[in-house]
């Protein structure tokens, strides 16, 4: 259920690289030591950033209620929720044993989530 | 702690662990608050009870996060707008959001009017649209007729063939997250 993929239409070339190139640390990861099979590697790690991201966004949007008194998280709490997201992601778990990668490869800096939200 | 999910106008019963807590005209749907963390898995459970749900009724999504106390506290937050909230319900029923990001591909940079054309084109194809501020050369939510989605993707796709000086992303159905507030008056 994590990795739902949201998405109708991509691209002419089918990358979504251009989309998760936004995330600053993504590119990094993705450019260094993937020599199993680099497209499907990048293709799963793009779609399941973006998947995320893309709840994220509209979790974000203006929506009816949001200035409700007393309940709800702030902006910066909900961008935050996107670093853990990707750690806790049992599917990227799956990818980075599959593909052999180090942690650390994977370890994406969604801080800068809030600009792209 | 309860959660509000969604506002709708259907009075028909709720699986559990949704249940409907009349306010006014209208409804809120809500649930015991996850204690949880909030993480992926539990976004995508949110996201799936509510996808669910608007198949079936019309409904208007309330912030994630938004909780409060008890039902009486739901029914008192979500009462004194239901006139406005009813009518924001005639505006989305029957429709999905669809979202739209066009990014530059690389070569050629694309031509300033590239962006325009494709929002207008899809906003054509679409009941109501809402541009985003954003990075990406667009971003904009089009509100699109259930029947109407496949020839909307269909759209996109064809705008995406013309423009290869575009990347163009396409993602839905969501529920109508940008269309969930009365318009401006």
């Amino acid at each position: 259920m994590s990795g739902k993929s949201k998405v109708l239409a991509g691209p002419l070339d089918g990358k979504l690289d251009p989309f998760a190139r936004e995330l600053p640390h993504l590119g990094k990861a993705l450019s260094r030591r993937i020599d199993a099979d680099p497209e499907s590697v990048e293709q799963g790690l793009a779609q399941l950033v973006l998947t995320i991201v893309e709840l994220l966004r509209q979790l974000m949007e203006r929506q009816a209620l949001r200035r409700i008194d007393g309940g709800g998280l702030s902006d910066e709490q909900i961008e935050r929720l996107g670093t853990t997201f990707m750690e806790l992601d049992r599917r990227m778990e799956e990818l980075r044993e599959h593909f052999g990668l180090e942690a650390e490869d994977l370890n994406l800096d969604l801080g800068p989530l809030g600009k792209l939200l | 702690m309860i959660e509000l999910l969604a506002i709708t106008d259907d009075p028909s019963p709720l699986r559990s662990p949704l249940r409907l807590v009349p306010a006014g005209e209208v409804g809120v749907v809500v649930a015991p608050a996850d204690e949880g963390e909030a993480d992926a898995e539990a976004l995508w459970r949110r996201e799936s009870l509510l996808e669910d749900l608007m198949r079936e009724r019309a409904l208007l999504p309330i912030r994630y996060g938004t909780r409060v106390e008890d039902d009486a506290a739901a029914a008192a937050a979500v009462a004194p707008r239901a006139g406005e909230l009813a009518a924001a319900l005639e505006r989305v029923r029957g429709a999905v959001e669809v979202s739209v990001r066009a990014v530059a591909a690389g070569d050629p940079e694309p031509g300033p009017g590239a962006p325009e054309a494709v929002h207008e084109r899809l906003a054509a194809a679409a009941r109501e649209n809402a541009l985003h501020a954003g990075p990406e050369l667009l971003r904009a939510a089009y509100l699109v007729d259930d029947a109407e989605v496949d020839g909307f993707v269909a759209a996109v796709r064809a705008l995406q063939h013309e423009h290869p000086e575009l990347s163009i992303l396409c993602t839905g159905p969501w529920p109508p997250y940008s269309f969930a507030e009365a318009p401006e008056r």
